[in-house]
């Protein structure tokens, strides 16, 4: 049966995590406050809606994990237990536990079955404790074997129904129908004894009561599943009897209207094992015994010889290659859920597209000159809807931050406990919105620095009253745009960077020389190089000298940048600056020769006309420009891409000051153009890596431009500098 | 077919999936998230000829929506079939109180739902 549903696992997995997300941070939440009964309604529906859901998959174990959570939250939200620190934490680790079962029939990635067995019991005991377990199954009974033949049967049914039948929308009629789907309705006598007074009927109540004969080869459990809606609450017997008592009445084998039908009779034939083991015939032992001798298509063709163990081998690598394969297919497929408010306002901005083109055709079927202000007018307002349709696509990518944010209450709740320390995160601007692809690289980096703050930064709680500083320490995550990008700060009101430790370590490792005079903003970069740490002893948190250069170099491959502001002893920001979507940038357009170029407009810091003799040749550094009195290395952009320029004088060139990772460079170009967002085509994807180019974009006037790689063109002019040493 | 079918479950997988069942069959589907949401999407919109609906859900669950539902002219007799979970088969009978017309236990068979639902749909 899951087949049909197999394209809902993508939606289900996204809903599982909403839900897991819902669950963690309402129990973190829950810890505050216990008593809290519309929170513990809300964990208890996700973790019912995760069970409900996976079993339609077929996820049993996710199924049977989540039914043992959500007995405890039951009888926690009847308030038959009350909610405690042992079971919040048991309950986080358990959601936890859920995680890597879904995670797991998500990618296939393997399960501590251990851990899962251990788990399962704790919550088993912690809700055995409180009250007793509900039934596990209510569905069991054994089929009485004297009812399994299948000769046709004489069924006499007697039933009065409640005389609310109408009320619940159930309709006799259909009753009769169905058992007429059933065999042959051989009599039906219907029962008015019970009906009023027609001055007295309520035309909404049954009052009726029949008698029927039924002749069918179906068992009686399957004549009782007709009932199924109203056997509780009606009067009614099935009686079997022998063909020639039909006429006579009733006899025999009476079928108690208590007894709960089998769910299996609608799943087709039962195997033939089941069968003989329901009877009585054979133990399930036997059965069991008798299936494992029981041999392989397989190995019986190889023992009649109609097939070589080779070709068998093949056969199977085939079938196990099938079964990869079609797990490798489930792995992932990225989707995005959109506000339908989104898509609808993005259907009213396309409809004025068709709207804006369609009265420019006709303008230009029967244009004259003296229309021009009318043509210029309507292409304004195309330009108008292009822009307004772009925004709104892009805000389709669009998330909120603050579902990165989720898994820190929890990060640091458990960070705080390990390390003995008091933290509280205060967390704003979760409602800022940023690229899908963008949120989901940056809860790595994030989830360092918030380690790293609460490691390093924020002391232990004596120290913290000593420094005359309240005892508990505060980590606080904000998130803001500011211009084109979106700047993320994490910030720690703990001990701060430590100059000097800095720079002996740095010193140490080799990283600078003891002569060198850094600025503190140099001094505070040295914690980015790999390898660095200053942490006196390595936690299992922090402290192992992996993360930091990670953080700065994953924020860069995103196109951002970090800065540290630290005050010692009185805390320490880190700020993380993104770009909004990584598919648009603002780029400055500038020119050479006849070419057009852009430089991504965040690496530029200025432009400037060189003054005569401020252009270096400098053996072993090549050329070097004197920007108030520092040197920057300095690339011609003509000669890095071979064309003819304007201006081989730098004096009458303008020359542009990029910046990125802490390293300057002046590159000449011939004229700085003007300012515009310029979609990037990969380079890579399109045709192959070009050096100093990032990627390209198609311009206004429909010709290609090439976005220049202010790193590369670092690289380049260093390279130059070698060659020309 | 040609009737109309409401589905309402707060799980949007889960509603997908009975929409989908039904949609195949031939049901025409209106889905609501939640109790409030069927309600007012009823209120305006087409008669229905069957109600499927979750019971835990928030807003209002789905032994309130059944109240409702039985209170106005149009569903009174409409019926309407809980799906739920095992564990929940007590609230069978808060269910059936409320007026609900039968049940379906989640997780569901295709072919089951399909028959759960011709066995009370009126002709």
């Amino acid at each position: 049966m899951s087949n049909d549903f197999a394209q809902f696992q993508a939606a289900f997995f996204e809903e599982a995590a909403e839900h897991l997300a819902v669950v963690e941070e309402g129990l973190l939440e829950l810890e505050q406050h216990p008593e809290d009964l519309d929170l513990l309604n809300k964990i208890f529906r996700s973790a019912h809606s995760i069970k409900g859901t996976s079993g339609m998959f077929g996820f049993n174990a996710v199924a049977q994990f989540t039914h043992k959570m959500e007995t405890l939250l039951d009888l926690l939200r009847n308030g038959q237990k009350a909610v405690s620190p042992p079971i919040a934490d048991l309950l986080l680790k358990s959601t936890d536990c859920l995680k890597t079962l879904i995670e797991s029939v998500k990618t296939g990635a393997p399960v501590d079955d251990a851990a899962v067995q251990r788990l399962t019991s704790e919550l088993a005991s912690a809700s055995a404790a409180g009250a007793p377990q509900p039934p596990a199954s209510e569905l069991t009974t054994a089929i009485d074997p004297a009812q399994s033949g299948d000769l046709t049967k004489t069924y006499v049914i007697t039933w009065t129904p409640p005389n609310w039948l109408f009320q619940r929308g159930l309709d006799p009629l259909q009753t009769m129908k169905e058992l007429r789907g059933l065999g042959e309705l051989t009599k039906v006598t219907l029962d008015v004894s019970r009906l009023p007074h027609l001055t007295d009927i309520d035309p909404e109540q049954c009052y009726l009561a029949w008698e029927l004969q039924l002749r069918t080869e179906k068992d009686s459990k399957i004549v009782e599943a007709v009932f199924e809606f109203v056997r509780e609450d009606s009067q009614l017997s099935i009686q079997q009897v022998s063909a020639k008592e039909a006429d006579k009445g009733v006899q025999s084998q009476s079928v108690s209207t208590a007894t709960p039908m089998p769910t299996s009779e609608m799943d087709g034939p039962k195997p033939i094992g089941q069968i003989l083991v329901e009877g009585g015939v054979v133990s399930s032992s036997a059965l069991d015994h008798a299936l494992a001798q029981q041999k392989r298509v397989g190995e019986i063709l190889v023992e009649q010889k109609a097939v070589t163990p080779q070709q068998l081998e093949q056969a199977l690598q085939k079938q196990r290659q099938q079964e990869s394969g079609a797990h490798a297919k489930k792995a992932d497929t990225a989707s995005i859920r959109v506000d339908t408010a989104k898509i609808d306002k993005l259907i009213n901005l396309v409809g004025e597209l068709v709207i804006t083109q369609s009265m420019l055709s006709d303008l230009g079927a029967r244009f004259e000159m003296s229309q021009l202000h009318v043509l210029l007018e309507r292409v304004a307002q195309l330009e108008r809807n292009t822009r307004e349709i772009q925004e709104r696509v892009m805000s389709i990518r669009m998330l909120p931050i603050g579902t990165a944010f989720s898994r820190f209450p929890r990060l640091v709740r458990d960070l705080a406990a390990k390390a003995g320390k008091k933290i509280q995160l205060v967390m704003t601007g979760e409602e800022t919105e940023l690229d899908k692809t963008v949120i989901e690289s940056i809860g790595d980096p994030l989830t360092h620095l918030i380690r790293n703050s609460a490691d390093h930064g924020l002391e232990l709680p004596e120290e913290r009253l000593d420094n005359n500083k309240p005892e508990m320490g505060t980590i606080k995550l904000n998130a803001f745009h500011e211009g084109g990008s979106i700047c993320i700060t994490v910030e720690d009101d703990g001990r701060g960077l430590n100059r000097d430790k800095i720079l002996a370590k740095a010193i140490r490792q080799g990283l600078i020389s003891e002569n060198d005079k850094l600025s503190d903003e140099q001094i505070w970069s040295l914690i980015f190089k790999p390898g660095f740490s200053t942490a006196e002893k390595v936690t299992d948190v922090s402290g192992r000298g992996v993360g930091m250069d990670v953080v700065k170099r994953n924020i860069e491959g995103l196109g951002g940048t970090v800065s540290i502001k630290t005050t010692l002893g009185k805390g320490a920001t880190f700020t993380l600056k993104l770009p909004l979507t990584l598919a648009i940038i603002e780029g400055m357009t500038v020119r050479v020769g006849r070419e057009t170029y852009i430089v991504p407009l965040l690496s530029i810091l200025e432009s400037i006309q060189p003054k005569e003799g401020s252009v270096k040749t400098v053996v072993g550094k090549g050329e070097l420009i004197n920007v108030r009195g520092t040197y920057l290395p300095m690339a011609r952009l003509y000669e890095v891409f071979a064309l003819e320029p304007e201006h081989k004088l730098a004096t009458k060139a303008i020359l542009l000051i990029l910046e990125t990772e802490g390293e300057r460079v002046a590159v000449m170009v011939d004229e700085i153009l003007g300012q515009q967002q310029v979609v990037i085509k990969s380079m890579e994807q399109n045709f192959r890596k070009v050096e100093g180019i990032a990627g390209a974009t198609i311009l206004g006037d429909g010709t290609v431009g090439f976005i220049l790689d202010v790193r590369g063109l670092i690289e380049i002019a260093r390279q130059e500098t070698a060659m020309a040493a | 077919m040609g009737k109309t079918a409401l589905i309402v479950d707060d799980s949007p997988t889960m509603r997908q999936m009975v929409a989908f069942t039904l949609t195949n069959a031939g049901f025409t589907v209106v889905q609501a998230e939640h109790g409030k949401d069927a309600v007012n999407k009823v209120s305006v919109g087409p008669k229905m000829d069957i109600v499927v609906t979750d019971l835990n859900m928030p807003e209002m669950d789905g032994i309130t929506l059944i109240k409702e539902l039985r209170k106005m002219a149009s569903f009174k007799f409409t019926p309407i079939l809980m799906l739920t979970t095992e564990s929940a088969i007590e609230k069978k009978q808060a269910g059936k109180e409320a007026g609900a017309t039968g049940w379906i236990v989640k997780p569901f068979n295709p072919e089951l739902l399909l028959k759960t639902i011709a066995k009370v749909l009126p002709a």
